[in-house]
């Protein structure tokens, strides 16, 4: 038996597992040689040592709630698992009882907002048109012209039609007035004590003859 | 899905029962005296036939000497706890597929030693001791007076110190190796039982111990 066999079998020694005769043969080696000796003598120290390992131990009552402890992890791992759209189900749905009041308030809220859909895709008019025959959109040219300036043939109750409310005559005023074919300018324009505003009725104001010639370049 | 699932708010659990949901001590209580004096094979019987209770009679027989194997491996209280408490739950899941070719006790020791070593090789660079309290009649113990009177006269500062040693040199073996010396040298298993539970061959549990040894015997040379 040579020194590797021995010190391997030195376990199986001291724990009394092997034959009567490996025994004596091991014995007798570890007797002679010093290597194997203090190899034997320094496993069964630690085997001591490593044996104080036991005394370690958690307080008393420890184990106590170990048990408790167990059933709650177990049922939390065995109860079924919710998935996400489980979850979301499980939000949406609610207790039968009150069911119609959320119905109901779900209809209203969809029609409320088919309606104003509606209106915003067909806006009402604002000012309807008075005469049924002038149905049709007037173009910008003729929008300007009616607003702005009275026409060639206007008479002055049609242009004093055009002034604002505040400024207008009486209607017997402007009988009195419009006798001649000037057109008198009633008193209750110039009562506006505000400073007097010019207003160009021409966009081109600069004579003819002071154009600038075309440019040559 | 169930009608709970579906309205949670209006159905409170247990609520409609008159009689109250027994506790798990209450339930232990009940079943405790009737199944103590039967022996593993017939609760994994009742067990397979849904005798939870049965079960708990398992994890009262076993839960302690579990626990310090995973202890002695991980060196870590809270860590112990959490482990056996999986290796628990993961054997009560799994108890219809045991074939019980091996006893319960082997087969519940190799899913606990299995999961300790899969999380020990996950935290392998994070030693966090939480160490348990030394029994105070470790002082008394012969193998401890003899020890310490070699190394130092002063009992209290080597019982602290030895400890601290004993677990920083357990924590530097390879994962195998430290179960295979935590079951044999402070659990006093047999080569036998760990290779069941180790899955392995015996000859495999001598090379790992005696290499584990050699390499502990470098590691608390002061105190041999």
């Amino acid at each position: 038996m040579d020194c590797g066999q021995a010190q391997r079998l030195l376990d199986d020694l001291v724990n009394g597992r092997l034959s009567e005769s490996v025994a004596c043969q091991l014995q007798r080696h570890v007797e002679d040689c010093t290597d194997c000796r203090v190899a034997s003598q320094r496993a069964a120290r630690l085997q001591r040592l490593l044996g104080l390992k036991r005394y370690e131990q958690p307080s008393i009552d420890y184990f106590n709630s170990f048990l408790s402890e167990f059933h709650q992890r177990l049922e939390a791992e065995t109860a079924p698992r919710v998935t996400l759209w489980e979850r979301i189900v499980n939000n949406l749905v609610i207790e039968p009882v009150r069911t119609w009041r959320y119905g109901f308030t779900g209809a209203v809220g969809l029609a409320l907002a088919v309606v104003l859909i509606w209106r915003g895709l067909n806006p009402p008019d604002v000012n309807p048109p008075e005469d049924s025959q002038q149905t049709s959109v007037p173009n910008s040219a003729h929008i300007l012209a009616s607003s702005t300036l009275p026409a060639p043939h206007s008479t002055p109750q049609s242009i004093a039609a055009t002034l604002p409310m505040s400024s207008r005559m009486a209607p017997d005023e402007s009988r009195a007035s419009s006798a001649g074919n000037d057109v008198i300018i009633p008193v209750a324009a110039h009562t506006d004590t505000s400073a007097p505003r010019y207003v160009l009725d021409r966009i081109a104001i600069t004579p003819a003859s002071y154009e600038v010639a075309s440019i040559h370049f | 899905m169930t009608t709970l699932m579906k309205f949670p708010g209006k159905f409170k659990l247990g609520a409609s029962s008159k009689k109250p949901m027994p506790t798990s001590e209450a339930r232990l209580a009940e079943h405790t005296i009737d199944y103590q004096h039967e022996d593993d094979e017939s609760l994994v019987a009742r067990v397979q036939h849904g005798e939870q209770a049965a079960f708990d009679e398992l994890v009262r027989r076993y839960k302690e000497r579990l626990y310090a194997t995973v202890y002695h491996m991980t060196s870590n209280h809270e860590d112990a706890n959490d482990l056996v408490q999986d290796a628990f739950i993961k054997a009560y899941k799994s108890i219809g597929s045991f074939k019980r070719q091996s006893s319960f006790y082997t087969w519940v020791y190799r899913i606990a030693v299995n999961r300790t070593i899969n999380f020990l090789k996950r935290r392998r660079n994070r030693n966090h001791f939480s160490l348990d309290d030394v029994d105070g009649s470790i002082q008394t113990d012969p193998d401890f007076v003899e020890l310490m009177s070699h190394v130092t006269p002063r009992r209290e500062v080597g019982l602290t110190e030895l400890q601290a040693r004993l677990n920083e040199a357990l924590q530097k073996l390879s994962e195998p190796h430290r179960a295979v010396v935590t079951m044999h040298d402070i659990q006093g298993m047999t080569h036998a039982d760990i290779a069941k539970v180790m899955n392995c061959s015996e000859g495999t549990v001598r090379s790992r111990l005696f290499y584990a040894r050699q390499q502990l015997q470098g590691l608390l040379s002061d105190y041999l």
